[in-house]
């Protein structure tokens, strides 16, 4: 009786705790926002900015201009004194949110989003002016959603517009994060259900793995995948058109490049580039059989590379020696495929796993990382060492011994031959995966499928075909020696990634990556010695050395862009406003340009007009002072001087007429004939 | 031999593809289907061939469709759709353990409670029908026509707000579209953005 009780009471109890648990989301804002201004006393006929400085609550996340395929924009209702005009709410880059297939552009970490009110001018010193301001927004968990209000206000006092700065600095930090305008005069098209989207951007400019975050709804398919590529001075975004009746005119949206930062482009409609070879969504039949057979052949490829052969050579001896029946070398050889392919479909599948979690493809990318690459350094040299015979690895006494227990020692090998044969395809077959990972999902794969295929096709042909078993060369002296001849072509390869390190990161961290290798060989040949010597765990105190081998692998740096040419004009000094003031003392002209790696313009306007001879002349002779802001890495003091001039951002020339004032905005589009004529004037 | 064997696995591989949910196209014929009703009854989208079909994706835990049943907006639009002989559909494809998830006996007693007006109300745990129809948001709408083309597709009405202040001064795109259907002449306003949350599909 008491027992039924007490289950009785439990079983209410849970049922009561079910929907309080369920309701759990709690009361009032989840997003603790703040309204703050850069200056709490603004000039007259100036501009301050204002911001809503927001954290969502753990687990909630706010939403960006475009939210994606669901959620809300954030509406403003200002309430403002007369004469004080506020602009549009300007956003940082978003991050992505998917979600069952629905993808979300959302905040989840803190963020500032920024507004200029406008103050009018002639107002008197002192006077007051009471701000406030509504602001409707969604706030979400990836469960429930709450729309909020809350209500700002704060007062502004007309003054000198003087900033502190602390302030500077934070409002600059804000500033960091809001996307600049890329006029670069950009592109867009659909082509068979796939958006393509073309910008130029020099080629150049560092920039590492990319997302357009649309503006313009209709456009894209916002969960849909997308391939960020570059060829020479284009970048190219490409994934699939969203359904329904499209867009027609300009597609708007930032473009956010990691180690750039985010741009806003704005795209008009134009004709499809070039595509390469087995690309897009679409891509039918033929392409999916063509990149097959061309992933069978490049495993075929993989069998006398280096980093297999060991393996494999250990292999073929094995089913040289087991002379068993007919039906067991052939399930030895099925076996053995099956365990490749399994490797190489599996590895297929995790990377289409990252695709699909939103995270662009793109293998050019991971590759243009000189960490990636300092680590394939490492790992080539410990293979040549091992082939020269410095060392041995235990694995292929294990192989050995796996290699005797038939089918399921068949099967472990191929899945060791696989997993053994990926690093090496990465250099190799880096820019053939990454298209593959453009196909539909069965396509893909089908591809891995066929590398895996090659991979083991020799032996699949041992297998079945006895007459080939028979010609194999019985095992003797020789294989030692070929063991050590394949050494040269690894060394060589070795040779060939350090090259590519040092374009990557400069002699210095070519020298870093050679060092590491050094560390790396003395670590393997300690082991060997040890090995050798018939030491128990000869490995151990190897350990360390190779640990910091990979630490110091590690710590290469992109090196920085290189520096641009030879200096454009003679004496052409870095931009500052103080140096400006300086010059305008002087009673020089300066003429001030403002460029950076990204902007394509800047650097056409550079090479064929700034940097020309007769416009070099002409800006000596007439002792003209030449200022250049590079706002490469958005430097936010740079920035604001910018936008004074040019809401667009770069490229800004300007012309400062001896004894300073106001400066001449120069067109976007230079001319040597602009600049000469100032000269003389 | 060897060249079947590849041309044969790559038939297989490509012929396994799942199929990619593709948006419904406006103007061609909308996708049949066939769900439970919180009666238990099974209901075919073809069972309706000849009339015009509303389809209405719903969660009641969201405040976008609290927005327009809690104002009444949703049942008005909805009686005034049905006393036209048009039919609707309320589709629920929250998947069990998200939000608005519904047993039948606890859709039947929202439609009870909220006085809503469908000719069904139709569950759709596993998503099929939802993903099928590409439905990103509650509430999402679709009108299918007599003929069985899909003629509307968006959002309820053009103010993407959770305010109900708002639906008096919107246009509801669903009477709109209805009406002119009623009238014989084209869909003016075809395809608009929904808006809502997201459908709580199971992943």
């Amino acid at each position: 009786m008491q027992r039924l009780l007490f289950m009785f009471v439990t079983a209410l109890l849970a049922l009561l705790a079910v929907p309080v648990a369920a309701q759990e989301i709690g009361a009032g804002p989840h997003v603790a926002i703040t309204l703050d201004a850069e200056t709490r006393t603004p000039a007259a006929g100036q501009n301050v900015t204002l911001a809503f400085v927001s954290k969502p609550n753990k687990g909630w996340h706010g939403y960006w201009k475009n939210p994606g395929d669901a959620g809300v924009e954030t509406k403003l209702t200002w309430t403002l004194p007369e004469g004080v005009t506020a602009g549009a709410l300007r956003y940082p880059v978003p991050e992505r949110l998917l979600i069952a297939g629905l993808m979300n552009y959302v905040y989840a970490e803190p963020f500032a989003q920024l507004v200029d009110l406008t103050i009018p001018a002639g107002l008197a010193p002192g006077t007051r002016l009471p701000i406030k301001v509504t602001m409707d927004y969604l706030v979400c968990t990836e469960e429930v959603c709450v729309p909020e209000t809350q209500d700002f206000s704060t007062e502004l006092t007309v003054g000198d517009g003087a900033v502190s700065a602390a302030k500077r600095a934070a409002y600059d930090g804000y500033r960091r994060a809001i996307p600049r305008p890329l006029n670069a005069g950009a592109t867009w098209s659909v082509t068979d259900g796939a958006f393509q989207l073309v910008v130029p951007f020099p080629g150049g400019a560092a920039a590492r793995e990319g997302y357009f975050y649309p503006l313009t709804n209709g456009a894209i398919d916002y969960a849909a995948p997308q391939l960020v590529s570059r060829r020479g001075d284009l970048l190219v975004v490409e994934t699939k058109a969203a359904g329904g009746k499209g867009v027609s005119g300009p597609v708007e949206g930032v473009l956010s490049l990691r180690g750039a930062g985010g741009f806003v482009v704005t795209a008009q409609q134009g004709a499809a580039a070039a595509m390469p070879a087995g690309e897009a969504e679409g891509a039918g039949w033929a392409t999916a059989l063509w990149a097959f057979g061309g992933a069978v052949l490049g495993g075929l490829l993989l069998n006398i590379m280096p980093c297999v052969f060991p393996i494999l050579s250990l292999k073929a001896l094995s089913l040289a020696r087991a002379g068993g029946t007919e039906t067991q070398a052939r399930s030895e050889a099925l076996a053995y495929t099956a365990g490749v392919v399994l490797v190489c479909v599996a590895l297929g599948a995790v990377l289409l796993g990252l695709r699909a979690a939103g995270a662009s493809a793109g293998w050019a990318f991971q590759l243009q990382d000189p960490r990636v690459i300092g680590l394939l350094l490492l790992l080539t040299i410990a293979i040549a060492l091992n082939l020269a015979g410095l060392f041995e690895v235990a694995t292929p006494g294990v192989v050995n011994r796996m290699a005797a227990e038939g089918s399921g020692g068949a099967f472990a090998t191929g899945a060791l031959a696989a997993f053994i044969a990926t690093p090496c395809t990465g250099p190799f077959m880096g820019a053939a995966l990454g298209a593959a990972l453009l196909l539909p999902a069965a396509g893909a794969l089908a591809v891995f499928a066929g590398l895996g295929l090659g991979l083991a096709l020799p032996f699949l042909l041992l297998g079945f075909v006895p007459a080939l078993r028979r010609l194999l060369p019985r095992p003797g002296a020789w294989m030692e020696t070929f063991r050590h001849l394949m050494a040269v072509p690894m060394f060589a390869t070795a040779l060939a990634l350090a090259w590519v390190l040092g374009r990557q990161a400069g002699v210095g961290g070519m020298t870093l990556g050679l060092a590491a290798a050094l560390l790396l060989g003395c670590a393997l040949w300690w082991a060997g010695r040890r090995q050798a010597r018939g030491a128990e765990r000869a490995w151990l105190p190897a350990l360390p050395v190779i640990a910091l081998a990979l630490v110091t692998a590690g710590l290469v740096r992109q090196a920085p862009a290189e520096a641009k040419g030879a200096e454009a004009v003679a004496g052409a000094e870095p931009f500052s406003e103080e140096r400006l003031a300086v010059l305008a003392k002087e009673g020089r002209p300066v003429f001030a340009y403002f460029t950076a790696d990204w902007c394509l313009t800047c650097k056409v306007n550079e090479k064929a007009v700034i940097e020309t001879a007769a416009v070099k002349d002409a800006l000596e002779a007439k002792n003209v002072a030449v200022l250049v802001g590079d706002w490469t890495d958005g430097d936010p003091a740079l920035g604001r001087f910018i936008e004074q001039h040019n809401r667009a951002g770069v490229p800004l020339y300007l012309w400062y007429r001896p004894g300073g004032g106001a400066p001449e905005v120069l067109p976007q589009l230079l001319t040597q004939d602009m600049l000469v004529r100032r000269t003389r004037a | 031999m060897t060249k079947w064997m590849f041309a044969g696995m790559a038939a297989v591989a490509l012929a396994a593809t799942p199929g990619t949910a593709r948006a419904p196209v406006t103007g061609q014929t909308a996708g049949n289907f066939a769900l439970t009703d919180m009666s238990g009854k099974t209901v075919k989208l073809s069972d309706y061939r000849g009339k015009t079909v509303v389809l209405e994706w719903n969660n009641p835990g969201c405040p976008f469709v609290q927005k327009h049943y809690n104002s009444g907006n949703m049942q008005k639009t909805q009686a005034a759709a049905r006393a036209d002989g048009v039919v609707w559909l309320t589709i629920n494809s929250g998947a069990p353990g998200k939000q608005g998830h519904m047993t039948p006996a606890e859709a039947q007693a929202f439609v009870a409670k909220a006085k809503a007006q469908p000719t069904d109300y139709l569950l759709d745990p596993k998503g099929v029908v939802g993903k099928g129809y590409d439905a990103k948001t509650t509430p999402h709408m679709y009108i299918v026509n007599g003929a069985g083309n899909l003629v509307y597709q968006g959002g309820i009405d053009d103010k993407p707000t959770a305010d109900a202040a708002d639906i008096a001064g919107a246009r509801n795109h669903v009477l709109a579209a209805l009406a002119e259907i009623k009238a014989g002449k084209p869909v003016s306003v075809a395809e608009t953005r929904p808006y809502g949350c997201s459908v709580k599909y199971a992943s």
